[in-house]
């Protein structure tokens, strides 16, 4: 990103978006291609970049539309979706756990619009999932972006887990993060 | 059962203790003889403990996670790091595809943290609330193993 992290700082005390958060529906696909089909925005994504609409439809289909829990990020002014935020409970006897993800359309880019959409899934899922108390997500090691919108959103460093994911073909070092609901809901 | 049916084993284990023959053998059955990895520990021919691997699916194939125990008896006598050197030896050559062997012990069970780091495993970090254990979320410590050996990155 371009914006240095003092100057981000300084835009989005000016300009919190209001955003909400939506399901996805099939006819979003045309937004939905903004930031899946650009290298900037899914280079760090375990899904590989798009390049056809009928790719991008074919995941919706398979991916989005049956997710347990992923929503449109809109920003209010016309509700069109400008990303995307996603919450994965853990496999097996882990109810307790739950792993967040998301993507922004670029031009969207530091404004602000991934840590406030990350703050309102986080407490949404909190909320839906009482049994829930870990809020986990990793990134990539020079994902600085990434990192810094789980960092404003109050979640904490936890470990570099070396090779813990391969990505485009090669292993990658990332940084476990969690948010605990211990910490951040009021029940 | 020696070991399955001791809560000091289990206490750390997600399975509680078996509280049965019948229950140790379907056990068997179910869970242990179609795994993709499972091992016993033997002294003298005879089993003491067990450990396994669990390979991970799609983009976490290239990592497996260890999981050991042992009867209590055999605590304190080296065995639990001879079996996990020797699952290394053998997860690293029978699953070259392998990049990370990994393996959690809860902040409560220093022994295991022993274990894992005289075996060679390196610490990671500590993962609030990662597993839920009888009924309770908890703390743990990741390890890993890389198969290339401790990089500088």
């Amino acid at each position: 990103m371009g914006v240095g992290a003092k100057e981000e700082d300084r835009e989005e005390k000016r300009t919190v978006p209001e955003i909400t958060l939506r399901p996805f529906t099939i006819s979003d696909v045309d937004d939905f291609m903004t930031w899946a089909t650009d290298d900037r925005v899914m280079r760090f994504s375990r899904r590989p970049t798009c390049t056809t609409k009928d790719e991008c439809l074919t995941h919706m289909k398979d991916h989005i539309m049956p997710h347990p829990w992923c929503r449109a990020i809109c920003i209010d002014d016309d509700g069109r979706p400008v990303g995307l935020v996603s919450v994965m409970p853990a496999p097996g006897a882990d109810v307790h756990r739950a792993s967040i993800g998301f993507d922004v359309a670029y031009d969207y880019w530091g404004r602000g619009v991934a840590t406030a959409a990350v703050k309102k899934a986080a407490s949404a899922v909190f909320e839906e999932w009482p049994l829930l108390e870990r809020l986990d997500a990793v990134a990539e090691v020079n994902n600085t972006a990434s990192r810094r919108v789980l960092e404003k959103a109050g979640f904490r460093r936890e470990a570099v887990l070396k090779s813990y994911l391969v990505l485009r073909g090669e292993s990658k070092d990332m940084i476990m993060y969690s948010l605990l609901s211990a910490n951040s809901v009021v029940r | 059962m020696t070991w399955a049916s001791d809560p000091r084993v289990t206490r750390f284990q997600r399975r509680g203790p078996c509280t049965s023959e019948e229950d140790a053998r379907r056990y068997l059955a179910d869970h242990v003889l179609p795994h993709p990895w499972y091992r016993a520990i033997c002294v003298d021919g005879r089993p003491v403990g067990s450990i396994n691997a669990k390979p991970g699916q799609g983009e976490e194939r290239f990592k497996a996670s260890i999981a050991y125990r042992l009867a209590y008896q055999h605590w304190g006598r080296g065995i639990a790091t001879a079996a996990l050197r020797a699952a290394v030896s053998s997860l690293l050559e029978e699953w070259p595809h392998l990049e990370r062997l990994e393996a959690i012990a809860e902040v409560e069970n220093p022994a295991s943290q022993r274990v894992l780091e005289k075996a060679g495993f390196l610490r990671e970090g500590l993962l609030r609330k990662y597993v839920m254990l009888h009924g309770k979320s908890r703390d743990v410590v990741m390890y890993s193993l890389l198969a290339a050996g401790p990089k500088l990155r």
